[in-house]
């Protein structure tokens, strides 16, 4: 028999490793928030700096937009096309795989591919809309500064709704027979049988999928770093943006951390009041 | 039971625009790599290219710093997919297949570490690699990107492994097999899609990554892809056709990948999320 150490055994390794690159760096983190560039102790003088500079207000509106205007949409589309893909239909596998294909592309290509096809002069999207008479003036999406954020909304939305279409999919196969052929022979029609059989189904993914869809999206810098770096007027400037910006531009770094500090704490005390309301405690599960 | 016609039409029309809107992008950006730059900066825009050429190709290929940074990428990726891959695998059988004081806090843990917004540690991080003198250098950044992959693969394994019958490994016991000769004789070999979506799943992860790379990588030495993609962009011009080229070039591992292990991966990945 093994001793009761031996699986502490296996997972030390890899507490070891997580401990080093997090857990220091997160404490560090801590100690850089209340000191000053010479490391003197200072209190909140970081923290005051930060939430008194009005490009922060910005920043975090702007971060609650772009996180949940992207959610909103990816979870919409993502469940209609998970339904879509469990229809039965020929070709079906390879519908599939194609509807992976932006999910599987690197996000710095979507970006780049994205940018270059919403460019205002030379862009396909201006084209199209513009030979199809819908707009008469080529639009500035990437550089309106109204129209810039539901542009990069949209190449989120458009890299991650297959994610959610293939746990959905997933979800969906694992609905017994049973319950479509009662609601059938009840006279559902078929998006009485997707709102009152499939959804409350697949509830359970689709509480797992927000959440890391919701840090997924606090992470995202790739997409709007690539196009707009946060402009233009700072109507992209997202927190993570942010962060970066005062560290390695300004090179502040105790005021990096501060606003880190702040990022954290919202971040995790979020994610805890998201399990308690809609799911049971991740470990629980298996 | 048989759709309705008008069933039948919207499922067709919804196929349709779902592959449209899936597969243009893509096909934009292959068309766009092999269109001279008359071609690329025309209005109206040509929808096929009547001049095909692999100028893009040969700028990428020999006039930037596009094939030092696939080599980095290649090198960065393949080595903490492989860290990450032992580690999982020792954590995640010890989870799975034991009971032990600070189990759950080791659980906790390492969830957290997903929560982590990799935004709020970078700074941090960014000093703690240049106190061990690991900026700019190949194993920095794989001890950082493990760090990315190591937590989702713990957590996918540890389902995997608790799904594979217990009873299995009992009668290896009894013949006398020890803990590591059953993980790698019996439970490992059971588990092969499970490591399939992690090897790709941190494979891709790691390729991908954007901001790490960005603050950690700053000697053409160790950048990787991404930040080579970015670099075509300055202020002031973009260079599209190379820009294109290049994406396709980062591009094609990971579409080899993917559609080699399509199968397995989606069935690996999903087998987690299923339970709820």
């Amino acid at each position: 028999m093994s001793s009761r150490y031996t699986g502490l055994w296996f997972v030390l390794p890899a507490i070891i490793v997580l401990g080093m690159l997090i857990v220091y760096p997160v404490a560090y983190t801590g100690i850089l928030s209340v000191t000053d560039s010479a490391g003197n102790y200072v209190g909140m003088k970081n923290f005051e700096r930060i939430l008194r500079s009005r490009v922060t207000s910005q920043a975090v509106w702007n971060t609650a937009y772009y996180v949940l205007g992207s959610i909103v949409a990816q979870i919409t589309l993502g469940t209609l096309v998970g339904i879509l893909l469990n229809q039965k239909f020929p070709g079906r596998g390879i519908v599939r795989s194609m509807t992976l294909i932006p999910w599987v592309i690197p996000g710095i290509v979507a970006a780049t591919t994205w940018a270059w096809m919403f460019h205002t002069e030379f862009g396909i999207i201006n084209y199209m809309i513009t030979s199809a008479g819908i707009v008469d003036q080529p639009v500035g999406w990437l550089t309106d500064r109204n129209m810039v954020m539901p542009a990069l909304i949209a190449i989120n939305v458009w890299k991650l709704f297959p994610f959610v279409a293939i746990m959905v999919l997933a979800g969906l196969q694992t609905v017994p027979e049973e319950l479509y052929e009662s609601a059938r022979v009840d006279g559902a029609t078929f998006w009485q049988e997707a709102w009152h059989v499939m959804i409350p189904q697949i509830r359970p993914v689709l509480v797992s999928i927000t959440l890391l869809l919701l840090i997924w999206g606090l992470n995202a810098i790739t997409i709007i770093y690539a196009i707009t770096k946060g402009g233009p007027a700072n109507r992209t400037l997202i927190i993570p943006i942010q962060i970066f910006r005062i560290a390695f531009e300004s090179f502040q770094l105790n005021q990096a951390a501060a606003l880190s500090v702040m990022f954290f704490a919202f971040t995790i005390v979020f994610v805890i009041i998201y399990i308690k309301v809609f799911a049971t405690a991740p470990e629980e599960r298996g | 039971m048989k759709p309705s016609l008008i069933g039948r039409l919207f499922l067709f029309v919804g196929v349709v625009v779902l592959i449209f809107v899936c597969m243009f992008p893509f096909l934009w950006m292959a068309l766009s790599s092999i269109k001279p730059v008359g071609e690329l900066y025309r209005v109206p825009p040509s929808w096929l290219p009547e001049h095909a050429t692999l100028a893009n190709f040969w700028n990428v290929l020999f006039e930037s710093n596009i094939p030092r940074y696939f080599l980095n990428s290649t090198v960065i990726s393949l080595g903490s997919t492989g860290v990450a891959l032992l580690l999982a695998i020792f954590a995640s059988y010890g989870l799975a297949r034991f009971r032990f004081r600070g189990k759950g806090l080791a659980q906790a843990f390492i969830l957290l570490g997903q929560l982590l917004p990799t935004a709020a540690i970078i700074v941090p991080l960014f000093v703690t690699l240049r106190i061990l003198g690991l900026v700019n250098s190949y194993l920095g950044l794989i001890l950082v990107y493990t760090i990315i992959t190591l937590p989702l693969s713990v957590w996918m394994l540890t389902s995997y492994f608790r799904a594979i019958p217990v009873e299995l490994e009992e009668a290896a016991i009894i013949d006398g097999a020890t803990r590591l000769g059953i993980l790698f004789r019996i439970t490992l070999p059971l588990s092969a899609p499970g490591l399939v979506a992690i090897v790709v799943y941190a494979f891709v992860t790691t390729w991908n990554e954007f901001l790490f790379a960005l603050v950690l990588a700053q000697d053409y030495r160790v950048k990787t892809l991404p930040i080579g993609i970015a670099e075509f962009t300055t202020e002031f011009n973009t260079d599209w056709g190379s820009v294109m080229a290049a994406s396709l070039i980062m591009t094609v591992p990971i579409a080899v990948l993917f559609m080699a292990m399509q199968k397995m991966f989606v069935g690996g990945l999903t087998a987690g999320a299923v339970k709820g």
